[in-house]
């Protein structure tokens, strides 16, 4: 099946005249109305996109484009504040909230010129990775699987930001990672997904999840184009203080997709029985596919991975509950009213806030509270130094990791297990990279037996993303995955 | 470990969330198992291991000390759900 337009040759159209900025906007705005039954988005802000690609048509008629890649269209991650346009975090409590300023992340979009389709559908708060907790309902993976008509999950929580891409609904789009909430949507939905260094990307006017963890990210349908937008996002803000001031590069133009002599390193703790066979054949493949290329495979440790989900349930609800308690009817969003203060406050969040999101605030207000916060916040703060400290280990011995990106493939929507725990296990393989801060990219390896994609995980020490980047485009150019999901979707 | 209601309701209160009869009984069963696998740390050796709060080795970075008109209070005022005169309206605190 042919592959569906992706940002590097969007640009080219747009450079050669061969289209402009607002037919392709009028394109995929039409895609989107036909792609319904995805919800992918919460808000499609239509009028908005067609003035700004005309704009964009009007600086490429006088020579005055604000990047090689003015006036491609994109889909935003409903987490990111955008000036005028509804952001909701797909959480009834922000339902009628409209941002007076914009994320840095999408500032530096608007100043490459990218055109914005509207705001990506997405788990409440970024908290889930089935994206089932969205106020909003479900995101539909755009793949089915080749036995069953039943409707699976896109992953999450940037589910509709990976949903999109693989829908081919917008260019590329952007998510956030705060446990794997790009990468797992990407293996779930054969796209590429990058979650940068911590401190890479500014986190300002990006609603705050887990602060030390989260970082926003590209989610697009080739390596190039991950590495030409995560270029355009990245570079320090001083509005972040956690912002990198680390010089950003050239990531598209310095790609190099050798791997000669790079040493790959393939973790026993990532090995596991309960591994379907497919997605333990795609990891084989990819390492023999390395190993022929000319890398060295080195078997290594990473001995504290399996406690790194149990931590990151410490650390990222303890965070959140702090993040979140900005959220009590008083300067934006919903507000029910109560007899007093208290009541007020009680009745706007029991009201405002899902399952997921309570379950969450609750679970870290116990870790903070007095008498548990030794012995769960600085035990778990503890035990992320002994995590990190693995991943410095490893990279004094190797350029890389190489491991599955998820558990399993894309499951039913109506499959998720009941017990929270069981649903935490998909992020597993993506967890321990957030909490150590380094980068990691998913991309499509192979389809498994269900002709459903499989993800691979490549992670490098912080700051490499140029490395990770050309190791991806090594496996991606050598593997050649051109699947598509097939169109089932349009009205 | 389950949550009983008293305990449920003690961290509602510092959450600031209403627990809904109704949900007792399943929310009691859901934290109790989150609680009981992040228990699982408690056996993990941390003796002289500093915690780690974030992972970015740098110092948090100052930006010089000038003003600008983003987030002027009109507009942030517009998301208020009540709002007086320049002010955000709650509801009366008399202690």
């Amino acid at each position: 099946m042919k592959r569906n337009l992706n940002f590097i040759d969007a640009g080219s159209l747009l450079e050669t005249n061969e289209t402009t900025s607002v037919d392709l906007t009028k394109i995929y705005l039409e895609k989107i109305k036909e792609a319904d039954e995805l919800n992918c988005f919460n808000t499609v802000s239509a009028e908005q996109a067609l003035d700004e690609a005309e704009k964009s048509d009007l600086r490429r008629q006088q020579g005055k484009l604000k990047s090689r890649f003015d006036g491609i269209p994109i889909g935003v991650k409903d987490l990111f504040c955008t000036k005028n346009i509804k952001t909701t975090a797909s959480s009834r409590i922000l339902s009628n909230f409209t941002p007076s300023y914009e994320s840095t992340v999408t500032q530096n979009c608007i100043d490459a010129g990218l055109v914005s389709l509207g705001k990506l559908n997405c788990d409440e708060f970024a908290m889930g990775s089935t994206n089932k907790t969205s106020y909003y309902g479900p995101v539909t993976n755009p793949w089915k699987s080749n036995k069953s008509d039943a409707k699976l999950v896109p992953g999450g929580s940037s589910g509709g930001s990976a949903a999109a891409v693989a829908a081919d609904l917008c260019v590329a789009s952007l998510g956030t990672d705060t446990g794997g909430s790009i990468r797992q949507p990407a293996s779930f939905t054969g796209t590429v997904g990058l979650k940068p260094t911590y401190g890479r990307v500014s986190r300002w006017g990006t609603i705050a999840f887990a602060s030390s963890l989260d970082q926003a990210g590209p989610i697009t349908k080739t390596v190039e184009d991950a590495a030409a937008l995560f270029e355009i996002i990245a570079g320090h803000d001083p509005k972040d203080s956690t912002s990198s001031t680390k010089e950003k590069e050239n990531f598209l133009d310095n790609l190099n997709s050798s791997v000669k002599g790079m040493k790959i390193g393939i973790p026993s703790e990532f090995k596991s029985d309960d591994l379907p066979l497919s997605t333990q054949k795609a990891w084989d493949d990819c390492k023999k596919l390395l190993q022929s290329n000319g890398a060295e495979l080195i078997d290594m440790s990473l001995p504290h991975t399996m406690d790194a989900l149990p931590t990151y349930y410490i650390i990222a609800p303890a965070e959140a509950s702090s993040n979140l308690a900005r959220y009590d009817g008083v300067k934006y969003g919903i507000r029910e009213e109560g007899k007093n203060l208290i009541e007020m406050y009680e009745k706007t969040r029991s009201v405002g806030f899902g399952d997921e999101v309570k379950r969450r605030i609750l679970i870290g207000t116990y870790v903070l509270s007095s008498g548990y916060y030794d012995a769960y916040y600085i035990k778990a703060q503890k035990i992320r130094s002994l995590i990190k400290s693995d991943f410095n280990q490893a990279f004094e011995k190797v350029d890389a990791i190489l491991t599955p990106s998820t558990p399993s493939t894309a499951f039913e929507i109506e499959n998720e297990p009941t017990d929270p725990v069981q649903t935490y296990l998909n992020d597993i393989f993506t967890v321990p990279i957030n909490l150590a801060g380094i980068p990691a990219i998913s991309i499509p390896f192979a389809n498994d037996e269900n002709d459903l994609p499989i993800g691979l995980q490549l992670i490098t020490n912080s700051f490499e993303e140029q490395k990770l980047l050309n190791i991806a485009k090594n496996v991606q150019d050598t593997v050649n995955y051109e699947s598509v999901p097939k169109n089932w979707w349009q009205k | 470990m389950k949550f009983d209601k008293d305990s449920l309701y003690k961290l509602g209160k510092l959450s600031k969330i209403q627990i809904d009869e109704s949900k007792l009984k399943s929310l009691s069963s859901d934290l109790g198992s989150i609680i009981e696998f992040i228990d699982r740390l408690k056996s993990i050796d941390t003796e002289n291991v500093d915690p780690t709060s974030n992972s970015l080795d740098q110092s948090l970075v100052m930006r010089e000390d000038i003003a600008s008109d983003v987030n002027t209070a009109n507009e942030i005022l517009e998301n208020a759900p009540q709002k007086e005169l320049d002010f955000f309206s709650v509801p009366k605190v008399i202690e």
